[in-house]
């Protein structure tokens, strides 16, 4: 073997650990990434559980206590608050002023269908605040009341399950991410 | 938004298609009427009419389009705006006042406790009752109801459906924006079943003229003490009186230096001389005039007109 070939062959052997070992930098960082990306997510999830907690509690006040219709009472918590959850109130209020003609609960459901794809509610949050709408407005305050106080009382044993899992979850989904990514890595080099 | 838009709109998507086709003149509709699975039914210039799935007006109810349990539920909730509980104190009375001043006439299961009516519940019985002003009917009236430039107390007698709070409200108007030399007075009302003002979320949807001050949905006996302490008004306009209670505010109103037009149900000066709280007020001469309506011949029929002694000022027909 010649020397040119040798040289040839320690650069060729040289790119392409290189080129390994960006790739595996690449996999070990996105796989991290993903799950620190998850944990920020549950987090996120959570805070908003807790916000909606708080915006309901509002809303209870306004329809229980300043006797507001439903349209102005979900147009003032819209107002109060933010985010994308003050959006979706809003949106209610403004399509109950609108008065299409169909049911209440088909409207809310309509809405919190529309809401942002990328807000950090999970399918099953989203399922329960559409069944929130199914006996809102209708008969009494009494009925009302109960209905909040029972979406309530989902939302909290949510938001406990959540905090009590929390630091175990975002553990698990680090680690998981990093250890994945260098299994991965391994397993490819 | 005119009437039909307004009327429209407190119903379910099916029966708004319906409506929607019904060519008759909105204005001239009394009344709407939905029973659970029975026809759906229009008042339409004194004539009882049933309405066709296709949006006509039938004599034959077999032709008439059946109303459903889901469309009356879907009719409440339209008509409160997807907010029944916020009109619990009205259900409780019966009635829900809508944009527009239209009353809703509800009927079903009552929830009775020691307070009397707490709710009602199964409402399956709904009657749209179209709410009509007729601006100027007052206008034969209010000269006898003025003088020295000052308005009189004045009794307004009728039976029911005779015009009679029609009367009061076009008066109010008249006596708080001033009519002719007449200058404009503050005036109070104290509307107790919201049918003077027909009130919603606080606005009259009834023109009560620009110095009217409104306590809706307020007992009369209260109102009136509440209006005397915290409006001064110059006159107060109260609906139906009658009751034992109502005799004290009247006269605390008149000892307060205010004005007082109210109504009550009768048919004669003679009717009234025979009920105890009323015959003492024309006995003692609370009122300085009374206004006698009937109903002959049509709606608003002004029979006479009658000072304190007694004396007949006016007798005739006076308004459409």
């Amino acid at each position: 073997m010649t020397p040119g070939a040798i040289n040839y062959m320690g650069a060729f052997f040289m790119i392409s650990f290189g080129m390994k070992l960006v790739g595996c930098c690449l996999i070990i960082s996105g796989a991290s990434g993903y799950g620190f990306w998850l944990a920020r997510r549950y987090g996120e999830r959570l805070e908003a559980l807790e916000y909606l907690r708080q915006m309901i509690y509002l809303l209870k006040g306004q329809i229980l206590y300043a006797n507001a219709p439903l349209a102005e009472a979900f147009e003032t918590v819209g107002r109060r608050t933010e985010g994308f959850l003050a959006e979706l109130f809003l949106q209610a209020a403004d399509r109950t002023y609108r008065q299409e003609g169909e049911p209440f609960a088909q409207m809310w459901k309509d809405t919190v269908e529309q809401m942002d794809k990328d807000s950090p509610l999970a399918p099953k949050d989203r399922q329960s605040l559409k069944d929130l709408g199914e006996h809102l407005g209708f008969l009494d305050r009494d009925m009302q009341e109960r209905n909040l106080l029972l979406y309530l009382e989902q939302l909290d044993l949510e938001i406990q399950k959540m905090r009590g899992q929390k630091q175990e979850r975002s553990r698990l989904y680090t680690s998981l991410g990093i250890m994945g990514g260098l299994f991965l890595a391994v397993l490819l080099c | 938004m005119d009437k039909r838009d307004e009327l429209i709109k407190i119903f379910p998507k099916d029966i708004r298609v319906i409506l929607g086709q019904v060519s008759v003149d909105f204005n001239q509709i009394q009344e709407i009427r939905l029973r659970i699975q029975a026809p759906l039914l229009m008042i339409y210039n004194n004539r009882e009419y049933y309405i066709t799935p296709s949006g006509k007006l039938s004599k034959r109810a077999e032709e008439a389009y059946l109303v459903s349990r889901q469309e009356l539920k879907e009719t409440l909730e339209q008509m409160s705006n997807y907010s029944l509980y916020a009109f619990e104190e009205e259900i409780k009375q019966g009635f829900i006042t809508i944009c527009g001043g239209h009353r809703i006439g509800i009927a079903g299961k009552t929830i009775v406790d020691e307070h009397g009516i707490r709710t009602m519940k199964f409402i399956s019985f709904i009657n749209v009752r179209i709410s009509h002003q007729v601006r100027g009917c007052a206008d034969g009236v209010l000269p006898y109801l003025y003088e020295r430039g000052d308005i009189l107390h004045t009794l307004i007698i009728s039976p029911p459906r005779c015009g009679k709070t029609t009367l009061l409200r076009d008066i109010i108007r008249q006596v708080s924006n001033g009519n002719g030399p007449e200058p404009g007075m503050t005036v109070g009302v104290v509307d107790e079943r919201s049918e003077i003002g027909a009130c919603y979320q606080g606005i009259p949807q009834n023109e009560l003229g620009i110095r009217t001050d409104i306590l809706d949905c307020c007992p009369k006996v209260q109102g009136m003490m509440m209006l005397i302490r915290t409006m001064s008004p110059r006159v107060i306009a109260v609906d139906e009186i009658g009751s034992r209670a109502d005799l004290e505010a009247i006269e605390y109103v008149m000892n307060c230096g205010c004005k007082l037009i109210a109504t009550v149900h009768g048919s004669s000066i003679d009717d009234m001389k025979q009920k105890p709280v009323l015959g003492r007020m024309m006995q003692e001469k609370w009122f300085e005039r009374y206004i006698i309506l009937n109903n002959n011949g049509k709606i608003g029929n002004l029979d006479q007109i009658y000072d304190s002694r007694g004396n007949q000022l006016y007798g005739g027909f006076l308004y459409d």
